[in-house]
C-alpha cells in the first residue's frame, strides 16, 4: 500500500518541466475555444505536435515513433494532460484500436500505419453501436458480403464519435446472419475515404459531436479485415476489454478506478467552492459560511473521492452515477448564476457548472451504459446467475 | 487542492498486512458464528471472546513499543477492524484501541496502560466534546469504568468504581450514559494540544469504525447475493432479475470505495498525519452510507425472511445503524471535508 508522492529522478523532474512548457504553449486559449465551438475531442495541431513528441504512444520506443517513456513518465505525461485540458477522445479511441490492429492486421498493413500513427496524421475511430441499439453490442446489423477479395459493406452505424477526423473506422459487422449472435461477426479497419461512406454530425447537449455513418455498396480490400470472417467476436475484446479498464500494470501508476467525468466534476465542485467564499446571501452572510451549503458541499466531496478509489467497472458506475446526481445538487446550490453559459455575463469560471451538468448526462451511456455495467458487476464481482432473454445467444432482429 | 499531483494509487497489502488480515480474519470466522453474537445480547460484550482477542494481540499491537505494543499501524488495525466487522464480533476493540493510543499520547498512566495492552482494564472515549455538565452516549461505556473525555478545560481521564449502566440499545452494543461529573477525574492534557489529540483520536474511531462498517457491509452483502442464487421465481432465480441484481451490484459498489477510502485514510493517518484530516471522514460518511444500504438492501433481497429476527440478516440490520451513528450525525463530518476543501482552493 502507498499513496505516497513518487521521487523523480531529475531526468524525469526535467521531463515533467518539458511537459508542461510544451503543454502551456500548445494549449492556446484558441484550442479551448476550438473545443467548445466543434466538441470534437480532437485538434488536429494539437494531435500533431504530440505526436511529433512521440508523445501520442509515449511508452513506444523512439525508432518505432514512441517517445521510449517509463512508467513514471507516462503518468506524469497523463497526468499534465488531463491538468490542461487536451482534447484526447481521438486519441483514446485510435489508441484502444492499435492494440487490435497489431493483433490481428494484416502486417504489412500495420506496418504501413505505424509511424502514420505514430505521428498523428492516422487515425482511428470506433464503430461498434448500431442505430437499433448500442448494447447489444453483439447483435450489429451492417451487412458485409464477400465478393472475390473484396467485401462489400451496407449499413449504418451511430455515435462513430471522431469519424470526420478520422481515417479508418475499427468496424464490426455481420457476416454470417444464420450463426449464433457471437459467431456471425466480423470486424474490418475501414477507411472512410472509400466511396459510399457518408458522415452526417450529430450533436448532444454536452457540448460533444459524434456521428451516423452510412455505408451504401463500400468496397472494403480483403486486407482491411481484422482477424477470422466470422471471428470478430474475439478481434473485438482486446479493445472492449482496455476500454473496460482491463490490463493496466498494477504498479500503482494506474488509475484504479475506469473513472468517467470525474475530472470534470470536481472542476465544478472546486469552481462552486471558490464562488461560495467570494458571494454574499441576501442577508450579508457568506455562503461558504452556511452549514447546509457546507453538508451539501460535503456530500459531493466524499462522492468524488469514492469515485477515484472504487475499482474497475465499479468505478464507472459510480463515478457517472455521483457525477449525474451531484451536479444536479450543485446547480441547485449555486442557483441561477449556475446556468449562465461561457461568455456570459457574470459566468461562474467560465460557465464550469453549466458545462458539467450538460456535460454528465452522457458519461452514463457511452462506453457501455451504466446499466450494461451493473449486469457485468452483478454476473463477475457477484457471481449472480444471468438472465437468459431470446436475444442471448441467437441473434434476434 | 492539487487535483494532479503525481501519487501512487497502490492498495495492495503487502505481505505482513496480509497475515494481518488473514490471521484474524480466520480468527473471527472461527470464533463467532452468528449464535455467539446472539448470546451475547443485549449487551453486546463477550468476556471470553474479549480474551482470546487479547491473546492474538489485538489490544497491544497498535501501542508504542514503550507502552507494551509492537507499532503496528492504523492500516493494520483498520484491517483487523475490518474482519471484525464482518462477524459483527461482540467486543469492544474500537474504542478500547483508540482510547488506549489516546491515552499513551497523553502520557496516561504507566500502570493503566498496561492494563490497557493487556485488556484487563477496557479504556473508552467519549466522542462529543463535554459541554458543563452535560451528559452524553459513550460506546462501551457500559463495560469500561475509564472514560477520556475532552472539554474546554483539557483532555480528563475519569475513573469511575464500576462501568456506567447499560442501556439496551438497537445494535446490542454496551452502550450507556456518561455523566462528567462521576468518577475521579485526572486532566492528562490542556489547551490547544489537548484538543488537538482529543480530534485525532476521534477521526481514528471514525476510521476504525468504518472499517468495520465495511466488514458488516460485506457480509450483509454476501447474505442477500447467496440468497438471490437459490430463491426463484416464475421459474427463474430471482438474482437474474435486474430488479434484483442491479441494487445488490451498486451495494458492492459502494461497499468497495468505503473500503479503498478506509485503506487510503489510514495509509495517510500514518505517513502523512495532517495532511489529509479530510480522509477518515470522508471514508466514515462512505461507509456508513455504504452499511445502512447493503443491510437494508440485503434484508429486501430476502422477502419476508429478512425481516425476521431468525434471520440472520437481522444482526447486521441492526448494528449497521446501531454502530455508525454512535458516531453522530455524518452530517457534521461532511462539513468539515467541505471546509477542508474551501480551505484547498
Ligand atoms: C456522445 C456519445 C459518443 C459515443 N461514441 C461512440 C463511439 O465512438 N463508438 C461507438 O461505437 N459508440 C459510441 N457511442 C454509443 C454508445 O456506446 C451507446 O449509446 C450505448 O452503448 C448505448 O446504446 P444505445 O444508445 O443504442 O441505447 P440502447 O442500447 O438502446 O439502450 C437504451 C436504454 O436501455 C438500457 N438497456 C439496454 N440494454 C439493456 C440491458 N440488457 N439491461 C438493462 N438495460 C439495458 C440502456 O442502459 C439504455 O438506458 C456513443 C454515444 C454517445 C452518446
Amino acid at each position: 500500500m502507498d499513496f505516497g508522492t513518487v521521487d523523480l529522478t531529475p531526468e524525469q523532474e526535467a521531463f515533467q518541466r518539458e511537459v508542461r512548457a510544451v503543454l502551456g504553449e500548445i494549449m492556446t486559449e484558441e484550442v479551448h475555444e476550438h473545443e467548445r465551438r466543434t466538441g470534437d475531442g480532437f485538434n488536429e495541431g494539437v494531435h500533431l505536435a504530440l505526436g511529433s513528441r512521440g508523445w501520442l504512444f509515449p511508452a513506444w520506443p523512439v525508432e518505432d515513433g514512441g517517445a521510449g517513456l517509463d512508467r513514471v513518465c507516462q503518468r506524469i505525461l497523463a497526468l499534465e494532460i488531463a491538468r490542461h485540458q487536451v482534447p484526447t477522445i481521438t486519441m483514446g479511441t485510435t489508441n484502444l484500436v492499435w492494440a487490435a490492429v497489431e493483433l490481428s492486421c494484416d502486417p504489412e498493413l500495420t506496418a504501413e500505419l505505424k509511424p502514420e500513427v505514430a505521428a498523428g496524421r492516422v487515425r482511428f475511430c470506433l464503430g461498434y453501436s448500431d442505430p437499433e441499439g448500442g448494447s447489444d453490442i453483439a447483435g450489429a446489423t451492417l451487412r458485409a458480403v464477400r465478393d472475390g477479395d473484396e467485401w462489400v459493406l451496407n449499413g449504418s452505424k451511430l455515435w462513430t464519435t471522431g469519424a470526420h477526423n478520422c481515417q479508418y473506422t475499427f468496424l464490426l459487422t455481420r457476416t454470417d446472419p444464420e450463426a449464433p449472435k457471437h459467431k456471425g461477426l466480423t470486424m474490418f479497419l475501414v477507411p472512410l475515404d472509400a466511396p459510399g461512406v457518408e458522415i452526417q454530425a450529430i450533436r448532444t447537449y454536452g457540448g460533444e459531436r459524434t456521428n451516423a455513418v452510412y455505408y451504401t455498396d463500400v468496397h472494403v480490400a480483403d486486407r482491411y479485415r481484422m482477424g477470422e470472417v466470422n471471428g470478430g467476436w474475439a478481434t473485438l475484446q482486446g479493445p472492449l476489454s482496455a476500454e473496460h479498464g482491463a490490463g493496466r500494470p498494477d504498479d500503482g501508476l494506474s488509475d484504479i478506478a475506469m473513472f468517467m467525468g470525474t475530472r470534470e466534476f470536481e472542476r465544478a465542485i472546486d469552481a462552486a467552492a471558490r464562488w461560495a467564499k467570494r458571494t454574499s446571501r441576501p442577508d450579508g452572510t457568506l455562503v461558504a459560511d452556511d452549514p447546509a451549503f457546507l453538508d451539501r458541499l460535503g456530500r459531493l466531496a466524499v462522492s468524488t473521492e469514492a469515485s477515484w478509489v472504487t475499482p474497475a467497472a465499479m468505478g464507472r458506475t459510480k463515478s457517472s452515477l455521483s457525477f449525474i446526481a451531484g451536479i444536479a445538487e450543485l446547480m441547485d446550490m449555486v442557483g441561477p448564476e449556475a446556468v449562465l453559459a461561457h461568455g456570459a455575463e457574470g459566468a461562474i469560471e467560465g460557465g464550469e457548472i453549466d458545462f458539467a451538468h450538460r456535460f454528465a448526462q452522457g458519461t452514463a451511456t457511452y462506453g457501455g451504459t451504466t446499466e450494461v455495467f451493473k449486469g457485468m458487476i452483478a454476473q463477475h464481482v457477484l457471481g449472480l446467475p444471468r438472465l437468459n432473454l431470446p436475444g442471448s445467444k441467437q441473434w434476434v432482429r | 487542492m492539487e487535483r494532479f499531483e503525481l501519487r501512487l494509487q497502490d492498495f495492495s497489502l503487502d505481505d505482513d498486512q496480509q497475515a494481518v488480515r488473514e490471521g484474524f480474519g480466520d480468527f473471527f470466522t472461527k470464533e463467532v458464528p452468528s449464535s455467539r453474537v446472539r448470546d451475547a445480547e443485549p449487551l453486546g460484550f463477550d468476556a471470553d471472546l474479549w480474551q482470546r482477542l487479547v491473546a492474538m494481540g489485538a489490544t497491544s499491537m497498535a501501542l508504542p513499543e514503550a507502552a507494551g505494543g509492537d507499532d503496528a499501524t492504523l492500516v493494520d488495525l483498520v484491517l483487523v477492524a475490518e474482519e471484525l466487522g464482518k462477524v459483527v464480533a461482540p467486543v469492544p476493540l474500537v474504542s478500547h484501541v483508540v482510547a488506549s493510543r489516546l491515552l499513551a499520547r497523553a502520557g496516561g498512566a504507566a500502570e493503566l496502560l498496561t492494563a490497557a495492552a493487556g485488556g484487563e482494564r477496557i479504556v473508552t472515549l467519549a466522542l462529543q466534546p463535554v459541554v458543563g455538565s452535560n451528559r452524553q452516549l459513550v460506546p462501551d461505556a457500559a463495560v469500561s469504568r475509564d472514560v477520556l473525555a475532552w472539554s474546554a478545560d483539557g483532555l480528563a481521564l475519569h475513573t469511575l468504581a464500576e462501568p456506567a449502566a447499560h442501556v439496551p440499545n438497537q445494535g446490542s452494543t454496551p452502550l450507556a450514559w456518561f455523566d462528567p461529573a462521576a468518577g475521579e477525574r485526572t486532566v492528562l492534557a490542556s489547551g490547544p494540544e489537548a484538543e488537538a489529540l482529543f480530534r485525532a483520536a476521534v477521526a481514528e474511531w471514525k476510521l476504525l469504525t468504518a472499517a468495520a462498517l465495511v466488514g458488516l457491509a460485506d457480509s450483509a452483502l454476501n447474505l442477500g447475493v447467496e440468497f438471490a442464487k437459490s430463491r426463484r421465481t416464475l421459474g427463474v432465480s430471482i438474482g437474474s432479475l435486474q430488479g434484483v441484481a442491479f441494487p445488490l451490484a451498486d451495494v458492492v459498489t459502494e461497499i468497495a470505495g468505503a473500503r479503498n477510502l478506509t485503506y487510503k485514510a489510514a495509509w495517510y493517518a500514518s505517513h502523512e498525519p495532517g495532511a489529509r484530516p479530510d480522509l477518515p471522514l470522508a471514508a466514515f460518511v462512505q461507509a456508513a452510507h455504504a452499511a445502512t444500504e447493503s443491510a437494508w438492501v440485503s434484508a429486501h433481497t430476502q422477502g419476508g425472511l429478512g425481516f425476521t429476527v431468525e434471520a440472520d440478516i437481522s444482526l447486521f440490520f441492526l448494528r449497521a445503524k446501531g454502530w455508525s451513528v454512535l458516531g453522530g450525525d455524518p452530517g457534521a463530518d461532511r462539513r468539515q471535508v467541505a471546509a477542508a476543501l474551501l480551505a484547498s482552493v
